[in-house]
């Protein structure tokens, strides 16, 4: 058994040795590039380098608060946006019920001991002002 | 949160490995400087609130993504290329020569001889590389050449362990079988400059 073990940790060190061998090569060679793909390895580099500060001045703007970067800033302004119209719409919605309970309501007409039509009719409101006068 | 000097003195460090690694993965220079440019805008553009110790794993990652990506859209393309170069087959490479190319940087004051040994065995390397299968080439070069160690390399491939002993073992064999076929064994590697 430890034979074995012995074996394989042998084995692996050879595959290691080789491998480290071969990527010494390899790393050798990659630092010959031609001066153009430099040039172009170097262009992509700046370019990253450029977006990153983007990113990290979008990031810095309000690192305090639970907004933390241009698209959350954003998204803030949105939800603001839509409690302010969900806002305007409950405030309507009550002021048209408490004025519709100003007004006189059907369940008034309803529950009067006239006919409907009597307030419909246009010597009505005359002839009961009358009779308050009377009164 | 790494600082722009931190990424810019990382991609300095690794853009010309992860340039070989795509060269050897797509077989296109151009192409390949197109997906490590790719690479290097979407970990600064994506990634960066995270630290720089967190740069090389993410680098990797989204690079081997990259070259998939850039495979699929190939196999795409590959279909009407070939269709349309039966219609016409000119001499592309030829036209696009450029002496810039050719120049090398950090020419070491070898002599010629070894030089051109190491020219030849890069050569079979290379074509090695190039042949062997694709999760036997990451495994390698993620294992190997970045340095990551078998754990690292099972998270980022996506599979076990003894997944990627087993591809590291078997392109390490195959690329050992070649070069001694090539009269280049384990002792010969160190005088051409492979460190040990």
């Amino acid at each position: 058994m430890t034979t074995e073990n012995n074996n394989q940790d042998f084995q692996e060190q050879e595959i290691d040795l080789q491998a480290k061998q071969i990527v010494g090569l390899l790393d050798a060679h990659a630092n010959r590039l031609s001066m153009r793909t430099l040039k172009q390895l170097e262009n992509g580099r700046e370019l990253a380098v450029k977006a990153h500060v983007q990113q990290i001045s979008g990031l810095s703007i309000n690192r305090d608060s639970t907004l933390s970067n241009l698209s959350a800033w954003a998204e803030h302004h949105r939800m603001v946006s839509a409690g302010l119209v969900l806002g305007v719409i409950i405030a309507g919605f009550v002021l048209m019920q408490s004025l519709s309970h100003q007004q006189p309501s059907d369940a008034f007409l309803l529950s009067a001991d006239l006919p409907p039509e009597a307030f419909v009719d246009r010597g009505f409101e005359p002839s009961l002002n009358d009779v308050h006068a009377k009164l | 949160m790494a600082s722009s000097q931190e990424l810019s003195d990382f991609l300095r460090d690794v853009e010309r490995r992860a340039f070989k690694q795509t060269v050897y993965a797509v077989r296109d220079d151009h192409a390949a400087l197109d997906i490590v440019q790719d690479a290097m805008l979407k970990l600064a553009e994506k990634y960066a609130d995270k630290p720089a110790v967190e740069y090389p794993m993410l680098f990797q990652r989204i690079l081997q993504n990259t070259m998939r990506d850039y495979w699929r859209r190939q196999k795409v393309r590959n279909l009407w290329t070939t269709l349309l170069s039966s219609f016409g087959a000119g001499k592309d490479g030829e036209e696009d020569h450029d002496p810039l190319d050719t120049i090398d940087v950090e020419d070491e004051g070898t002599n010629p001889a070894t030089q051109l040994e190491r020219s030849q065995t890069m050569k079979v390397i290379e074509k090695a590389l190039e042949k062997l299968p694709a999760r036997q080439r990451e495994a390698f070069v993620l294992r190997y050449w970045e340095d990551m160690d078998v754990a690292e390399t099972a998270e980022m491939m996506g599979c076990s362990q003894g997944s990627v002993k087993t591809h590291c073992s078997r392109a390490v064999h195959t690329l050992a079988t070649l070069l001694e076929k090539q009269g280049l064994g384990s002792r010969a590697l160190p005088q051409l400059g492979a460190e040990s």
